[in-house]
């Protein structure tokens, strides 16, 4: 296949909507997603005449937040630029944000993919206002512009061209989804477009870089991949034509599955940056970086370290990682770490959680389970560990009490009612034993002729007699003494 | 020259509390006169009949009820039409907002209005403030009061020419190279630009941000600076904005002239100056002399600079500043346009006047790539110098004086042919706004043609209680 | 050093989105240069030792707080300059892309 001929070089855009209360310059409300069309406004976010931009204080911090996040640190002074254009979804013809001296240059995402650990360089990462939202009725010769999110805080966060094949960039951008949930900075709902992808691909077979062309608005990390292998191979049979690859922006048609060219990156006007003369300077000291590293929780990689020592797998850490923002009500790494101080069995809670709980939450996930799951796993585990619950009826009990309201009081006693205990009883059992086998004379026959799975087959007898309550290891090992 | 002559604010507002007369009175007076007024001049673009006599009848309300309207009660003010005023049309004197229903008011005039005042009226102006005339207004230009055959200055033009008439007490404009000094001095009233950032720019439309100012004209010294002191201060909605004074500016007095160190500007008493008027200067600077003050030579060499650096800085923020007028959500829209392209192309092209895309055209180039650094950013660093320049010639004295303008008011179309020769004349005022500090226009005197000359009067950054008490010395001085 | 050409005159023109009849381009042409001869002065200026000036209150760190904020008017009222609309959205021309 000729795209192996070829290295593709990726650097991908990404503009991040940062969790704030209200927009960037104005006072209207940041959060779009039931509003009204043209509610969420105000003179400034229209462009009236005699409107100025006021910045939001919050937008410094989760910027500075995410600074950190990005293994980096805030600039001490940045400043706001103006960037001209004309559209309609561009109410002042220009937007805000910061060209010349942004809050962040410099830093590095780092992650895992396929036991490699790769590194990203941030080239630097801006502040900027977001502009309004525009629909096209099918088959009109009119748009519609809803200025609701014309104003909305954006982190724009620009990599180096660091990465190479689609799993990379697929991995950077998921990464950098848990970095800046992580650090409280974004809500990060991909599908409300908290998180919007550019991705800029160029082919080369030397050191020189070659033509790149840029796929915008992507907003999921499998599009994200898909465009970034489309583009690798669309250039790579473009070049083994022969044929130029044209410096162009495009979109990401999911219906089609391909990229498809918007406008000629070339003819875009000059953007004419100005220093915004209405928004003083941004200078920020040491002690407020510092305050703000105080502030930070835990990081991802952070995570990843501490759930290793605790013997659980990487694919355990990356689903409780994910499930724990998901799910912030249920705390499950809290729980973990809980559990591991307390010295209490780490694996099988981590088993729990990642094959039942937290699969049963994305299935159910308006019905979001609240009960105190603490209780829950800790009394489970006890009953696991006195023998007094099979580890299949330890998993039914969870899956039960997760769909529950409110946990029962007692959880030994619901089980107990339920017939969900183990039989460990050794005299019942061996009567059930006894039972079994004088009713099984062939089996027994199969057993002493030397075939082992025959055992198997008393041993579900044993458990069918006992109404599934048996503990099947006593009851191997009572057949077994039996038998000889 | 017809005009009425209003008692001073203080007394209109202390008769309208005693209740010897009342708002209503005072709004309907206004009124009355504005409409003699308009046939001959053109100074007001719009009348606030209906809701400037609603805001009366509230005001003479509280007064029934014992309350206090504030320090402007009562007091009717006319504001120049790029304050966002609420009950009318906004227009900046343009095609391109008309129709433009303004839903929130400058922050300035609310200030206004808690005080107490009324707007009734809205001031003709160069249109978006672009121009030393009233001429560039789609309005037709305003008449000098003192000669209807010359303009009235601007942009502030309707304005100035609106309290020389006395159609108000006082009026509110806008001064980004000179727009309420040189208009001021041109109708022989006063006219004051503060410090930069001491009134609040909400609710302006804006034309170049680092550079407007927003302050009063008035027929006294001590009138401007009670509106200044109601106007002033930091508002939340305007990053740009410092704090008041803490003594404010209302109780300020005459500043005693022994041992006053002041600075006549060399480079604007140069001989494309006007005779008359530099002898009307000169014979201020001997007045301040023998009251004792000591007047002495400043050289501020980078004056022809500051004019080159103003024509690069004004237009290039102009030309952001008007990007947002494209029809799309609000003023004048072309609704036949074919496309997209065509609506924007329609509503600015016809929308807006020659000055404008004159400017915008500037800006664009001095903004664009491969130019901005060798236009708009050496501009930016010769600011700098013209500021340093400033501060070394305030460690000397403590004001500088010289004229307002080369001339007295020139004849309507003179100049209007030829838009360098209108920029040539702004020499002197860019400079306070280049430098942010605090300037004043005082009639001292006029010409042979009776024409109106003001004496210009600039003090350090936020120094501008010194800067009215100074005034109102040579205030005294020419009675 | 620089001097427009009518072709540039058009461009600018473009840029700043403003339709200019055949007659305004050639006016503009004659007009810009001069205006650009005479700004052009500052070339001349030594100024390398000095910072760029954007903004002269001294003014730093110029916040609000993370709060809505009633700006004491109707909503409403924005839309009601608009100059055509459907749903309470602003109706435009048809935007390519």
């Amino acid at each position: 296949m000729s795209s192996s001929d070829y290295t593709a070089t990726i650097g991908i855009e990404c503009h991040v909507q940062l969790k704030t209360n209200t927009k960037l310059f104005s006072g209207a409300g940041n959060d779009a997603r039931e509003a009204e069309p043209n509610t969420l406004v105000n003179h400034i976010d229209f462009g009236l005449p005699g409107a100025l931009p006021v910045l939001n204080k919050e937008a410094i911090a989760l910027a500075s937040k995410a600074a950190i996040a990005l293994n980096s640190r805030p600039e001490l002074f940045s400043t706001f630029d103006r960037k001209h254009y004309f559209y309609p979804d561009l109410p002042m013809g220009y937007q805000i944000t910061q060209f010349d001296q942004p809050i962040i240059s410099k830093g590095s995402v780092s992650f895992n993919l396929d036991g490699k650990t790769f590194k990203v360089g941030i080239t630097r990462a801006h502040l900027e206002s977001d502009a309004g939202k525009s629909t096209h009725p099918a088959n009109k010769d009119y748009s519609l512009v809803d200025l609701n999110r014309a104003g909305t805080p954006l982190l724009e966060i620009v990599s180096e061209p660091d990465m190479h094949t689609p799993a990379e960039a697929r991995a950077y951008a998921h990464e950098l989804y848990l970095l800046m949930r992580y650090a409280g900075v974004t809500d990060g709902d991909l599908y409300h477009g908290n998180m919007r992808f550019d991705v800029n691909v160029s082919l080369s077979k030397t050191d020189k870089l070659g033509v790149r062309s840029e796929t915008k608005n992507l907003n999921s990390f499998r599009s994200v991949e898909k465009a970034v292998a489309y583009e690798i191979k669309r250039q790579s049979e473009l070049l083994d034509q022969g044929r130029p690859i044209v410096q162009e922006t495009r979109g990401w048609n999911d219906a089609k599955q391909k990229t498809l060219s918007q406008r000629s990156k070339e003819n875009a006007d000059d953007y004419r940056y100005m220093p915004d003369p209405d928004l003083p300077p941004v200078i920020i000291d040491e002690s407020f970086i510092d305050s703000i590293v105080q502030s930070m929780p835990n990081s991802p990689d952070y995570l990843r370290g501490e759930l290793a020592k605790l013997g659980l797998t990487l694919t355990q850490s990356e689903v409780l990682i994910e499930a724990n923002l998901d799910f912030e009500f249920a705390k499950y790494i809290s729980l973990i770490l809980e559990f591991a101080k307390n010295g209490q069995d780490v694996k099988s809670l981590a088993n729990w959680l990642v094959n039942i709980d937290i699969p049963l939450m994305r299935e159910h996930e308006s019905k979001a389970s609240n009960i105190d799951r603490n209780k829950l796993y800790v009394d489970v585990l006890n009953l696991v560990k006195a023998n007094q619950l099979s580890s299949t009826n330890a998993k039914e009990i969870i899956n039960r009490c997760l769909k529950m309201s409110e946990l029962p009081l007692d959880i030994a006693e619901y089980a107990k009612a339920e017939n969900l205990l183990q039989q460990s009883d050794i005299v019942a059992l061996t009567d059930i034993v006894k039972d079994v086998i004088s009713s099984n004379p062939e089996a027994v026959k199969d057993i002493q002729a030397g075939e082992a799975k025959a055992i198997g087959f008393l041993i579900g007898q044993v458990m069918s007699k006992s109404k599934g309550q048996a503990n099947p290891g006593l009851a191997r090992q009572l057949i077994d003494e039996q038998l000889k | 020259m017809d005009s009425f002559a209003w008692d001073s604010i203080n007394d209109i507002a202390a008769a309208v509390r005693n209740r010897s007369t009342s708002a209503t009175k005072l709004v309907e007076l206004s009124l009355n006169l504005i409409k003699d007024a308009q046939p001959k001049y053109n100074a007001i673009i719009l009348v606030l009949d209906e809701a400037a006599r609603a805001r009366a009848k509230q005001i003479d309300e509280l007064v029934e009820s014992n309350q206090d309207p504030g320090p402007l009660a009562g007091v009717p003010f006319i504001a120049k039409d790029n304050f966002l005023v609420l009950g009318g049309e906004t227009k900046a004197a343009s095609k391109i907002l008309e129709g433009f229903m303004p839903p929130y008011q400058a922050s300035a005039v609310n200030a206004l209005e808690a005080a107490g005042a009324i707007c009734v009226a809205k001031a003709n102006m160069d249109a978006f403030a672009h121009g030393a005339s009233t001429e560039n207004s789609d309005y037709g230009v305003t008449k000098n009061p003192y000669d209807t055959s010359r303009v009235p200055g601007g942009s502030s033009g309707g304005s100035a020419a609106a309290v020389a008439l006395g159609l108000a007490p006082f009026a509110i404009g806008t001064d980004t190279g000179g727009s309420i000094r040189q208009p001021a001095s041109f109708c022989g009233v006063v006219g004051l630009k503060p410090t930069y950032g001491l009134v609040s720019r909400s609710g302006v439309i804006a034309m170049g941000s680092s550079l407007d100012c927003i302050g009063p004209l008035a027929s006294s010294v001590s009138d401007a600076a009670l509106v200044l002191d109601v106007m002033a201060g930091k508002d939340k909605l305007d990053a740009t904005t410092i704090d008041k004074d803490e003594l404010g500016y209302k109780d300020i007095s005459a500043k005693p002239l022994k041992g006053v160190k002041i600075g006549v500007i060399d480079e604007y008493l140069s001989e494309h100056v006007d005779s008359d008027v530099t002898r009307a200067i000169n014979q201020t600077i001997d007045k301040l002399t023998q009251s004792g003050a000591e007047v002495k030579r400043i050289s501020l060499p980078s004056t022809k600079l500051a004019l080159a650096c103003y024509y690069i800085i004004c237009p290039a923020e102009v030309s952001s500043n008007l990007g947002r007028y494209d029809g799309q959500r609000y003023g004048f829209h072309e609704p036949d346009a074919k496309d997209l392209d065509e609506s924007y192309l329609n509503a600015r092209g016809k929308g807006f006047g020659k000055e404008a895309k004159r400017r915008i055209m500037i800006g664009t180039f001095v903004l664009s790539s491969g130019y901005y650094d060798a236009y708009y950013k050496k501009a930016m660093t010769v600011r700098t110098k013209l500021i340093n320049e400033f501060e070394s010639a305030y460690k000397e004295v403590d004001f500088l004086i010289g004229p307002v303008a080369p001339t007295t008011a020139f004849k309507i179309g003179e100049k209007s042919s030829d838009p360098l020769q209108m920029y040539l004349a702004d020499v002197m005022t860019v400079a306070a706004n280049l430098a942010g500090v605090p300037s004043i226009s005082v009639p001292v005197g006029a010409d042979s043609n009776n024409l109106p000359i003001g004496l210009q009067i600039m003090a350090g950054q936020r120094k501008d209680r010194d800067l009215l008490s100074l005034a109102m010395a040579i205030e005294e001085l020419g009675k | 050093m620089a001097r427009l050409s009518k072709d540039d005159v058009l461009k600018l023109a473009r840029l700043a989105r403003l339709e200019l009849s055949e007659e305004e381009v050639s006016e503009y042409f004659t007009e810009l240069n001069a205006i650009l001869e005479y700004v052009e002065q500052l070339q001349g200026e030594d100024t390398s030792d000095l910072k760029p000036t954007n903004q002269v209150t001294g003014l730093i760190n110029v916040t609000r707080e993370d709060k809505t904020i009633d700006y004491g008017y109707p909503v409403l009222d924005l839309l009601k300059n608009v100059p055509f609309k459907e749903q309470d959205q602003i109706k435009v021309r048809r935007m390519v892309g």
